[in-house]
């Protein structure tokens, strides 16, 4: 379990969680990047971008 | 031991079950390329990988990243040259009526005056799309030219030089649905459906999925669509019409999570297997 950066309600991250991997925090709805793994580091993710996508 | 360069930044869940995937397999090590930390010595040669697979999701960076890898004498899937069409509209359309892939009609104009007098000869309802853009972001269903003119100058004041090429494609009545379909190489593996209420069918704009069955006709349709823009691992973005398909789009970092569950195919596994085999250099 590691906090949410925003609402500070804890996150839930497994095992097969990888580095850079976008969650959803389950409580404020945020959407998170994992910045680092062992120990976890969440921040918020990047803001959607004008050329994101396919 | 193949070594494969994941050009990335974030991770979604297509991009994990693609890594999870080459994971699996033996004798491939998987070197993660993180497009927010790498920088590039321009004229240097390789990077310790037999082939990048590319799955940025700005498509600035992917397609600048695809050329410094490509010049550097590495192998990429995509290709540069496919994420350069497939990454404008305007070029996906001009590579599509090359091959003579039926297209819904598309006209392009410069400015307010000529895009305005191109759409009222088209007739409404028109679609104003950005050449460079996704997930259904910043479309413009036109119905009459109170609003042709609106968005008109709104794109010429408020946004930036490329907003003011005007891609103009003819609106076409699609009853609910279009289909997106899956091109590896030389073969359509999977299709779905698209269906929504609103007129944007995007998934990412709420449109859901449903297996689309794969028709000879819809094979041979996505396969000739793929080899257009230069082939690879695309997406093809259709319209079902009274005279026959239309292709709207050209994916070429194709997004897929909501399509395995669906189609029954394991698409991470043929993008796996067409990036190995391209990594051999093998005929792809």
């Amino acid at each position: 379990m590691t906090e949410c950066p925003l609402c500070s309600a804890q996150v839930q991250l497994g095992a097969d969680t990888l580095k850079n991997e976008l969650l959803e925090c389950g409580e404020c709805g945020a959407e998170l990047e994992v910045t680092a793994i062992n120990p976890f580091k969440l921040a918020e993710a990047p803001k959607e971008e004008e050329d994101w996508g396919e | 031991m193949t070594r494969v360069g994941f050009l990335h930044s974030l991770i979604r869940p297509d991009e994990k079950f693609l890594i999870n995937e080459f994971q699996s397999r033996p004798d491939v090590k998987l070197v993660m390329i993180d497009d927010r930390e790498i920088s590039f010595k321009v004229g240097s040669r390789g990077f310790g990988v037999d082939v990048v697979v590319e799955r940025c999701i700005n498509h600035s960076r992917a397609l600048h990243a695809l050329t410094l890898f490509e010049a550097s004498g590495v192998r990429c899937v995509n290709s540069q040259a496919v994420a350069t069409v497939c990454g404008d509209k305007l070029l996906t359309s001009v590579a599509l009526g090359v091959a003579g892939v039926p297209q819904p009609e598309l006209r392009v104009a410069f400015t307010e005056q000529s895009a305005l007098r191109a759409i009222e000869e088209m007739g409404y309802p028109v679609v104003l799309k950005p050449a460079v853009g996704s997930w259904g972001r910043l479309l413009s269903k036109v119905n009459d030219r109170d609003a042709a003119e609106a968005i008109l100058e709104h794109k010429t004041v408020l946004g930036s030089y490329h907003h003011s090429i005007f891609y103009i494609q003819k609106y076409v009545e699609k009853r609910g649905r279009d289909i997106r379909s899956f091109v590896v190489g030389d073969e359509c593996i999977a299709a779905i459906y698209r269906t929504s209420d609103h007129w944007i069918t995007n998934t990412a704009q709420g449109g859901v999925a449903s297996n689309c069955p794969l028709t000879n006709e819809l094979r041979d349709f996505s396969i000739k669509a793929a080899k257009a823009v230069g082939g690879g691992i695309v997406a093809i973005d259709i319209f079902e019409t009274p005279d026959g398909l239309l292709a709207n789009e050209v994916n070429y970092t194709m997004e897929y999570k909501n399509s395995i569950q669906t189609t029954g195919v394991n698409i991470p596994q043929h993008i796996v297997d067409y990036t190995l085999r391209a990594a051999e250099h093998r005929d792809v």
